[in-house]
């Protein structure tokens, strides 16, 4: 008999993103793409309310601190997050999930970018704050900005 | 947005968006195709190809990962992990987060056929607080009741104010049998 016994501070497991990638690919191919989208927008209105509150009530700065404290929590990647004049920006060198899972070997469902879009845009919505995209596939700028464009 | 560091409470709740809008059949539909077939099937391959082995492999690397409180235990003829410190259960159970009815039944869920498939049957029991056994053993091994108490670092050997907290679910064989009180 052999046992062994485990106990450590608090890191992310990234085997988690393959459980994601196949959430989508079971929504998407059971119920449908707009299933898949009012999946995310469901999550972002009831899942993350909590969030929307926090930038709701601490602005952009409170964006910048959950947005930089949730990036460094998440294993590998290379991100940025910075609060400029335009408002809260995500630069995204190198995608934590998008590399777990390539280095994984999983074939990534097509439209997995899609739901920082959805998500990220609900959550904006909710704190009366804008959000845009550019990009995808494993690079990409995310913005938060206030409701006319200004931090 | 969806990352890992926050993936316990988007997975419990997303039992319950899948209970809420498809019904309860669509939960274990989703721990069988996505979780148990498609996501983990790196434990799949494991304990396919190398049984016992491949468990300890599997699990030694997830545990840690999940900075689990367990142990394992191995004997010739079974597998077992006794888990004092569910990672995930206690991430909800820290933050309040209880979306779905019984977040515990998805291990079984996704777990289950992965030992149908490899040939294995599972002896399980767990409390809902975050303290579990499992012992899995060869297909044709099966036993008349719970396996035996494997001594101290047996799960059922904690004190009863833990160990017999909140209701049980119980596998015999990966049958379920009568739910304790």
């Amino acid at each position: 008999m052999g046992w062994s016994a485990y106990g450590r501070p608090l890191v992310s497991a990234g085997d988690f993103y393959f459980a994601i990638n196949a959430t989508f690919r079971f929504i998407h191919d059971t119920y449908g793409k707009d299933a898949l989208v009012d999946y995310w927008r469901s999550m972002a209105r009831e899942y993350h309310a909590g969030v929307a509150e926090r930038f709701r009530g601490g602005g952009l700065e409170e964006v910048r601190r959950y947005l930089a404290d949730y990036f460094a929590h998440e294993p590998g990647g290379d991100v940025s997050v910075s609060l400029t004049e335009r408002g809260v920006e995500l630069d995204v060198h190198d995608c934590p999930a998008i590399r777990w899972l390539k280095d994984g070997g999983r074939e990534i469902v097509p439209y997995y970018c899609e739901h920082c879009h959805y998500v990220s845009t609900a959550i904006a919505e909710q704190a009366e704050m804008s959000f845009t995209l550019q990009g995808g596939g494993g690079a990409c700028r995310q913005v938060f900005s206030s409701n006319g464009g200004t931090a | 947005m969806i990352g890992v560091k926050d993936f316990i409470g988007y997975y419990d709740w997303t039992f319950e968006y899948l209970r809420s809008n498809y019904g309860e059949q669509a939960v274990q539909d989703y721990w069988l195709r996505a979780i148990s077939i498609d996501s983990q099937r790196h434990a799949r391959a494991l304990i396919e190809a190398k049984g016992f082995n491949g468990m300890e492999e599997y699990w030694g690397h997830t545990l840690a990962m999940e900075e689990a409180g367990y142990t394992f235990d191995r004997g010739e003829d079974y597998f077992r992990i006794d888990m004092f410190a569910c990672p995930s259960k206690g991430h909800l159970i820290q933050r309040g987060l209880a979306a779905y009815h019984d977040y515990c039944e998805h291990c079984m869920g996704w777990i289950k056929p992965v030992m149908d498939d490899a040939g294995f049957v599972i002896n399980h029991e767990h409390n809902h607080a975050g303290q579990c056994y499992w012992e899995m053993r060869r297909a044709w091994d099966l036993l008349a009741e719970p396996p035996p108490n494997r001594g101290p670092h047996d799960v059922r050997s904690l004190p009863p104010e833990v160990w017999q907290q909140e209701q049980h679910h119980r596998y015999v064989n990966s049958e379920g049998i009568e739910e304790e009180p």
